[in-house]
C-alpha cells in the first residue's frame, strides 16, 4: 500500500507544480511525476520485499522485468530532465516579452 | 494501347504548351486544336469497333495490393463525352488564338486547358474507379487554376467553386470506397455489371447518395448551382470550355456511367427528377431576369444541365439517348454562345444589354451565328437543339416514378424550355437589335469568329443530318443502359406529343419575347437567396467555428495545455471507479519501515508545492528523489535505487550549473493556486486509487519467474536485472541509449553558449574535495562496470557515477573539459559502434541479434555492450555540463 500512497504524493505534487508559472517549476515537477511513475511501474511487478537477485534479501525475490524497464527509464527521464533544463537556459537568454515588461523600456 | 496513346499525347500537349506558347505566342492555339483533332481522330478510328457493342481496353497495374490499376476502356458512352470534349476543346483552342493576347496566352491558360483536356478524356475513358476520381479531381482544380487567372476579383467565387465541387469530390471518393467495399472490385465495367452486389448491400443508398451529391456539385445543381454563375469571372475560353461545354458535364457522365445500377430505382429517379426540374427552371427564370449576356448564359447552363439531370433520372432508353443527344447540342450551341459573347465583349468593351445595341448592323456575321446558335438553343427546327429537346420531351414524359410523374415532368420542361426561348431571344435582341449606337465597330476579324461560327454551322446542319449520330447514340444507350432497346433518333418523327409540346414552348416563348418590359419587370421583382453571399457566410462561420475549436490551443501558457491531459486522467478514474469491479486480495509483503520513508516523501513533496525560493524547490525535490530512492531500495529493488540515487545527485549537479546565475526567488505561482492545487490533488488520488486497485494483487509473473530462474544459466551473469538489460532485452537497452545520445545531441544544438565560465568556486572544501574524489570515482565507476553483470551496477550507473566525477569537477573548478576524447561527439560514437557491434557480431556466425558470447576469457560480450552503454550516458552528462556550464555569451561580455 505504501506504492499507492507514494504514488499519489507524488502525482499531485508533480501535477501542482506543473500547473504553476516558472518553467523551473514545471521541469521539476516533470521530474516528480517521473518517480510517480518509477514506483508505479515497480508496485506493478508486486511487492515482495526481496531483492530481484534469486536467493538473496531476505524475502521472495522481486520480479526483475519491471526493475530492468524503469532503470533504463530513469536515466531517460533524466535526459528528458537535462534537455528542459537546456531549453529553460536557452530560453532565458531570449529575453521574453514578460521580461521585457518587467525591465520596461530599455 | 491507342487509348493511352491519346492521353499520353493530351499530356504532352499540356507539358508542351509552355514551350509552344514561348516559340508561336497566341497562335500556339492552333497546335493545341490540331492535337486534339488528332486524339479526337484517333479515338473516333474506333467508331467501328464501338458500334460493333464491344470496347477497346488498356490497364496496367497501379496499386497491385488494393487491385487498383490503371484502366482505360473505349464504349459508346466514353466515346460521346470525349469527342464532345476534344472537339468542343479544339474550337476553343483555336478560338483562344484571336481571344488571348500574346502576352496572356503566354501565361498558364494553355497549359491549364490542355491538362484540363487530358483529365476530361481521363475521366471518361477510366474503367477504374481510383482513376475516374483522380482525373476528377484534376478538373476541378483545373477549373480553380484557371479561374484563378482572372486575378484578385476571382478569389471568392473561385473558393466558392472549389469547396463546392470539392466536398462533391469527396463524396465520389466515398461513394467509391463504398462501391469497391460491396463489389469487391475497383474495375468499373466489373461494378456496372454487377448491380445485384451494389443494390443488395447495405451501401446501396450511401453509394447513391454520395454519386448525386457529386454529380450536383460538379453540374451546378440546386442547390449547389450558384458557384457556376460566379465561375463566369473566368476569361470566355475557359467559360465556354470548362463551365458550359465539358467539366459540368462530368456530373451528368457520371449520372449516366452509373444508370446501370440506380436506373429505375424509384428514389433515385424522385431525386434527380426533382432536383434537375427545380434547377431547370430556376436556372432558366433567373437567366431571364440578367442584364449581363455571360450571366445569362451561365444561368441558362444551369438549366440545361437541369434538364440532361431529370431526363436521367427517368432512366428509360429513350430518356438516356436524349441526355446523350442533348449533351452533344449542348455543348455546342452553348460553347458557340459563349465564344460569340466574348467576340462581342472584346468588340464592344460591354456585355450588358442596356448598354448593347444594333450590333447587326455593324458585325453581321457574329449576328447570324449567334441567332443560329440560340435558336439551337430554344429547340427551333430543324436545329440539333431542336431535336435533342425533342427527345428531352419524350423521355421525360415516359417518367413513371408516379403515374403523374410524366406529364409534370413535361410540364415542367415545356416551361423551362419558353423561358429559354425568351431568354434566347432576349440574348439576340439585346445585343444585336435596336437602333446602332456604336456606328464605329466592325466585324471581328474571320479568324476570330470562325471557330464560333462553324459550331454554329455544325448544330445547324446536325439537326436534319441527326440520323447520322443515331449509330452512336444508339450504342452510347446500350452501354448506358445494357439490354435496353434505344429509340432511334430522327429528325422529324411525324405529329407526336412532343412535337405539340415543341410547338407549346415556342409559342409561349414568343409571348414572353413580345411582352418583354412586363415579363421583366415581374421578373425584377422577384427575390432570390443570394447563393455566393450564404456561401460566404457558411465559409467565414465554418472558419470561425474553427478559430473557436482551436482557440483553446493558442494559450501561451503551459498550464492551459497541461490542464487538459490531467483532466483526462481524473476523469479516466471516474470512469475506473464506476467500471472496475472487484479485484483480488492483496499479496503484499508487509511495508517494514517504508510507511516512516513515505510519510518524510509526503512532507518533502508539499514543501515543494509551498516553496519560493529557488534553493528551497531545487533541495526538496532532491530530498523526495532521495525518499523514492529509499522506497526503492526497501521494495528489493537495488539497481534502480542506486540509479536514482545518482540522477539526483547529478540533477542536482546540473540544476546548480543552470540556476546559479538566475534569481534566487521564484516567480510567483500564479494566480489561479486553488483550481489547480484542488485538480492535483483529485489526479493524484485516482493516481493512488489506480495504484492500490490494479497493483501487488498477483504472483510472481511468468517473466520474471523465468528470468529469476534462469538468467544465471542462459547468461553466466547473476545480476538478473543487469542481464535483462545487457542479454534478454538488449535491443531495448540499445535504442534508450539512442534516446540518451539524442538529448545530448539535442542539449548540444542548444548550447549556444559556448564560452568557458572560468570562476573558480571560493569553496576550497569542495575544489580540493573533487580533486581527491575524482580518480577514486572513475575507479568506482569501471568497477561498477566489470561487476555489473552479477553485482548491482552495469553500464547505466557505473557512467552516473562518472558523470558526477566529471561534474564536480566543472562545477568546483569552473572549466569545461577539453581533452579531446572527452567530449560528447566522439564519446558518443565509439559507444554506439561498441553497443551495435557487439550486438550485430552474432549474426555473422547466424545467431540472433544480440546473442550473448565470450570474447576471451573473463571479456564477455555483455560486457562490451555495457561498456557502450556506459560511453552514451557519459556522452549526456559531458554534454550538460558543456552546453549548460557556460555562462551565456552576452553574460560574459556584460561581465
Amino acid at each position: 500500500m505504501t506504492a499507492a500512497v507514494a504514488v499519489g504524493l507524488l502525482v499531485a505534487g508533480g501535477s501542482y507544480l506543473v500547473l504553476q508559472r516558472g518553467l523551473l517549476r514545471v521541469v521539476l515537477g516533470f521530474v516528480l511525476l517521473g518517480h510517480a511513475m518509477v514506483v508505479l511501474v515497480l508496485a506493478a511487478g508486486g511487492d515482495r520485499g526481496g531483492f530481484a537477485l534469486p536467493g538473496n534479501g531476505g524475502g521472495e525475490p522481486a520480479d526483475p522485468l519491471p526493475q530492468a524497464f524503469v532503470l533504463t527509464a530513469v536515466v531517460i527521464a533524466f535526459a528528458v530532465t537535462v534537455y528542459l533544463l537546456g531549453l529553460l537556459r536557452a530560453g532565458s537568454e531570449e529575453p521574453s516579452p514578460a521580461d521585457d515588461d518587467a525591465r520596461g523600456p530599455s | 494501347m491507342s487509348l493511352l496513346v491519346a492521353l499520353a499525347a493530351l499530356g504532352g500537349l499540356a507539358a508542351g504548351a509552355p514551350l509552344l506558347t514561348r516559340a508561336l505566342g497566341r497562335n500556339a492555339g492552333y497546335v493545341l486544336a490540331a492535337g486534339f483533332l488528332g486524339v479526337a481522330c484517333l479515338l473516333a478510328a474506333h467508331t467501328p469497333t464501338v458500334l460493333d457493342d464491344r470496347t477497346v481496353d488498356w490497364s496496367a497495374d497501379w496499386i497491385p495490393s488494393l487491385g487498383v490499376s490503371l484502366a482505360l476502356r473505349l464504349d459508346g458512352v466514353s466515346l460521346v463525352f470525349s469527342l464532345v470534349a476534344l472537339v468542343v476543346g479544339a474550337l476553343v483552342m483555336a478560338y483562344c488564338c484571336r481571344y488571348l493576347g500574346d502576352a496572356s496566352a503566354r501565361g498558364p491558360v494553355y497549359p491549364l486547358l490542355a491538362l484540363f483536356a487530358a483529365a476530361m478524356v481521363g475521366l471518361v475513358l477510366a474503367d477504374d474507379l481510383v482513376l475516374l476520381y483522380v482525373f476528377w479531381e484534376i478538373t476541378t482544380l483545373c477549373s480553380f487554376a484557371l479561374v484563378s487567372t482572372a486575378g484578385a476579383k476571382a478569389a471568392g467565387p473561385g473558393r466558392h467553386a472549389l469547396v463546392v465541387t470539392v466536398v462533391g469530390g469527396l463524396a465520389l471518393l466515398v461513394a467509391v470506397v463504398l462501391l469497391t467495399l460491396a463489389t469487391g472490385t475497383t474495375r468499373l465495367s466489373a461494378v456496372l455489371a454487377d448491380p445485384a452486389s451494389v443494390l443488395d448491400s447495405p451501401y446501396a443508398l450511401p453509394i447513391a447518395a454520395c454519386v448525386a451529391l457529386a454529380a450536383f456539385t460538379k453540374s451546378a445543381q440546386f442547390p449547389f448551382q450558384s458557384w457556376l454563375p460566379g465561375a463566369m469571372v473566368a476569361m470566355t475560353p475557359v467559360s465556354a470550355y470548362l463551365h458550359a461545354a465539358t467539366m459540368v458535364k462530368a456530373g451528368i457522365y457520371l449520372l449516366v456511367r452509373m444508370s446501370p445500377l440506380f436506373a429505375g430505382q424509384t428514389a433515385w429517379s424522385a431525386v434527380l427528377i426533382t432536383v434537375g426540374l427545380t434547377t431547370a427552371l430556376l436556372g432558366a427564370v433567373q437567366a431571364l431576369r440578367e442584364h449581363d449576356l455571360k450571366a445569362m448564359l451561365a444561368r441558362s447552363t444551369v438549366s440545361q444541365l437541369g434538364l440532361l439531370v431529370a431526363v436521367i433520372g427517368v432512366g428509360t432508353s429513350t430518356a438516356l439517348a436524349a441526355a446523350l443527344l442533348h449533351t452533344m447540342a449542348h455543348a455546342l450551341f452553348k460553347a458557340t454562345l459563349f465564344m460569340l459573347v466574348g467576340i462581342v465583349d472584346k468588340e464592344t468593351g460591354s456585355r450588358d444589354i442596356r448598354e448593347l445595341s444594333g450590333l447587326r448592323k455593324v458585325m453581321p456575321w457574329t449576328a447570324a451565328a449567334t441567332a443560329v446558335a440560340a435558336l439551337s438553343m430554344a429547340g427551333v427546327p430543324p436545329m440539333l437543339g431542336f431535336v435533342s429537346k425533342e427527345y428531352l420531351f419524350m423521355g421525360l414524359l415516359s417518367a413513371d416514378v408516379t403515374p403523374w410523374a410524366g406529364p409534370v415532368a413535361g410540364a415542367v420542361a415545356v416551361t423551362a424550355s419558353a423561358l429559354t426561348f425568351a431568354y434566347g431571344a432576349r440574348i439576340v435582341w439585346g445585343a444585336f437589335g435596336g437602333p446602332v449606337e456604336q456606328p464605329e465597330l466592325y466585324e471581328p476579324a474571320p479568324a476570330f469568329l470562325a471557330p464560333a461560327a462553324v459550331a454554329a454551322v455544325v448544330g445547324v446542319l446536325a439537326g436534319p443530318a441527326v440520323s447520322l449520330l443515331d449509330p452512336v447514340i444508339d450504342s452510347a444507350t446500350t452501354d448506358a443502359l445494357p439490354g435496353s432497346t434505344p429509340p432511334s433518333i430522327y429528325a422529324w418523327h411525324g405529329l407526336s406529343p412532343e412535337l405539340a409540346m415543341s410547338a407549346t414552348t415556342v409559342a409561349v416563348g414568343l409571348v414572353l419575347f413580345w411582352q418583354r418590359d412586363r415579363v421583366d419587370a415581374a421578373l425584377q421583382r422577384l427575390r432570390f437567396p443570394d447563393g455566393p453571399a450564404l456561401f460566404t457566410r457558411g465559409h467565414d462561420a465554418l472558419l470561425a467555428f474553427g478559430g473557436r475549436v482551436g482557440a483553446p490551443d493558442r494559450s501561451p501558457s503551459l498550464a492551459a495545455h497541461l490542464a487538459r491531459p490531467l483532466l483526462a486522467v481524473v476523469a479516466l478514474g471516474v470512469v475506473g471507479l464506476l467500471t472496475v469491479g472487484p479485484v483480488p486480495a492483496r499479496v503484499d509483503a508487509g511495508d517494514p519501515g517504508r510507511w516512516l520513508v513515505v510519510a518524510l516523501l509526503g512532507a518533502a513533496v508539499l514543501g515543494t508545492a509551498l516553496a519560493t525560493r529557488t534553493v528551497a524547490l531545487v533541495a526538496l525535490v532532491g530530498v523526495a528523489g532521495l525518499f523514492v530512492s529509499l522506497w526503492l531500495l526497501l521494495s528489493g529493488s537495488l539497481d534502480v535505487a542506486i540509479t536514482l540515487l545518482l540522477v539526483e545527485v547529478l540533477t542536482a549537479v546540473v540544476l546548480v550549473l543552470v540556476l546559479r546565475d538566475r534569481p534566487l526567488r521564484l516567480p510567483a505561482p500564479g494566480p489561479r493556486r486553488l483550481p489547480t492545487a484542488v485538480l492535483a490533488v483529485a489526479v493524484g488520488l485516482v493516481a493512488a486509487g489506480a495504484t492500490a486497485a490494479l497493483t501487488g494483487r498477483r504472483e510472481l509473473s511468468a517473466a520474471g519467474t523465468f528470468f529469476l530462474d534462469r538468467a544465471e544459466e542462459l547468461t553466466g551473469g547473476t545480476n538478473v536485472v543487469n542481464t535483462v538489460l545487457v542479454d534478454f532485452r538488449g535491443l531495448d537497452t540499445l535504442l534508450e541509449s539512442v534516446v540518451v545520445g539524442v538529448a545530448a545531441l539535442g542539449l548540444l544544438l542548444l548550447g549556444t553558449a559556448t564560452v568557458p565560465h572560468p570562476t573558480d568556486t571560493d569553496d576550497v572544501l569542495l575544489r580540493v574535495g573533487t580533486h581527491l574524489l575524482a580518480p577514486g570515482m572513475l575507479l568506482l565507476s569501471a568497477w561498477l562496470l566489470w561487476r555489473g553483470h552479477d553485482e548491482p551496477g552495469g553500464g547505466f550507473i557505473s557512467a552516473l557515477v562518472a558523470g558526477i566525477a566529471v561534474a564536480l569537477r566543472q562545477l568546483a573548478s569552473g572549466t569545461v573539459p577539453t581533452r579531446a576524447w572527452l567530449q560528447p561527439g566522439p564519446l558518443l560514437g565509439v559507444g554506439a559502434v561498441l553497443s551495435v557491434g557487439v550486438g550485430l557480431a552474432p549474426l555473422l556466425v547466424g545467431d540472433a541479434l544480440l546473442t550473448p558470447f565470450h570474447l576471451v576469457p573473463f571479456l564477455s560480450s555483455a560486457l562490451v555492450f555495457d561498456l557502450g552503454v556506459w560511453l552514451m550516458v557519459l556522452a549526456l552528462v559531458v554534454a550538460v555540463v558543456q552546453a549548460l556550464g557556460a555562462r551565456p555569451e552576452h553574460e560574459q561580455v556584460a561581465a
